[in-house]
């Protein structure tokens, strides 16, 4: 069943990059990380005994477990792709789904630890001027993630591409070279 | 073991490789970035990438991987990362990949966190055809060589 093809009225509920305003501010997930997981995401990426071992974490400087930070970020992307999903139904086809191309200035400034719960917000901090690959803009944002004592854990700024509207975009003269 | 005083602006490290497979890019996807172009070979064809391709987060972690398994390796009492200052993805990684990194230290600093210091660094991580996937400027935490005593003791105060 080809479920990923969706009709072009799907797209009505998506936006286009012109739509998206700057200074739009989004809560868009909540994540309690178990040990588990932290462990599991630990061994497979980033194998400290810090983000390993429950135990052996006690004898380091962290004074126990923490996850890993590339796990909060892959947390980001989940609640992210989760809350698109109920945002626009196109995210499902994923020919308009635009790609990230860099962040800055990442801090993980606290240690996320078993049972910790985290939540992450953006907000569209700047809409840089540039047509990328003839039919994307760039969506910047700044990105925090709290625990459950409302306290900054991780924040950072990333840029994603996002589709721009066809009619928008500047003619070319003649047909492409 | 080295800690953060032995280490030294200008050196290097450089990560065996390892291989990126169809399974992982799907694994990881399912998990923690379930969009087509990371999940659905045809869906990926037409998409901004081109082809099936792991995410970006992905890549990100398995660079950590390579790195932290280095530095390990080369006995440097690293605590993980501080941040990244900057970091851009350059190309996907598709099904089949080889990744290898290079890290420089290119500078040296006091931490927050107590008992640790940063390094400033400059990674580079490349596929099998020597082109740039991932570009950044990360800081690290290493240990700092007077708190291992402390640390040893540790247990002790526990008990």
């Amino acid at each position: 069943m080809r479920h990923l093809m969706v009709t072009s009225d799907v797209y009505i509920r998506s936006r286009w990059f012109e739509d998206i305003p700057v200074g739009e501010f989004h809560v868009f997930g909540s994540h309690t990380f178990s040990e588990l997981e932290i462990v599991e995401f630990g061994k497979t990426y980033s194998p400290y005994v810090f983000h390993t071992d429950p135990v052996g974490a006690l004898d380091t400087p962290h004074r126990g477990l923490v996850a890993s930070g590339w796990h909060l970020t892959a947390m980001w992307m989940k609640m992210m792709v989760l809350y698109m999903e109920r945002f626009a139904d196109g995210v499902r086809d994923g020919r308009r789904n635009g790609a990230g191309m860099g962040i800055e200035e990442l801090v993980w400034l606290r240690p996320v630890r078993p049972g910790h719960t985290i939540t992450f917000t953006y907000d569209i901090i700047d809409k840089p001027d540039r047509i990328v690959r003839d039919r994307w803009g760039i969506i910047r944002s700044r990105n925090e993630a709290f625990n459950q004592y409302n306290e900054l854990v991780m924040t950072f700024t990333i840029d994603i591409l996002a589709e721009r509207n066809p009619a928008l975009l500047p003619q070319p003269a003649g047909s492409r070279g | 073991m080295r800690y953060w005083q032995d280490i030294e602006t200008g050196e290097t490290f450089n990560t065996p490789r390892l291989t990126v497979t169809k399974e992982d890019i799907l694994e990881f996807a399912a998990e923690f970035d379930p969009q087509p172009y990371h999940l659905d070979t045809d869906a990926a064809s037409a998409s901004i990438f081109g082809g099936l391709c792991a995410s970006g987060w992905q890549v990100t972690a398995l660079m950590t991987r390579l790195l932290s398994e280095t530095m390990q390796e080369n006995n440097i009492a690293t605590l993980g990362a501080a941040g990244v200052r900057k970091l851009r993805w350059k190309i996907p990684v598709f099904a089949g990949d080889e990744l290898s990194a290079t890290l420089e230290v290119t500078g040296s600093g006091p931490s927050q966190n107590p008992g640790m210091g940063e390094l400033e660094c400059h990674v580079v991580l490349s596929n099998q055809h020597s082109n740039p996937v991932i570009w950044t400027n990360i800081t690290l935490l290493v240990q700092l060589r007077e708190n291992q005593e402390n640390t040893d003791e540790a247990p002790h105060g526990h008990e």
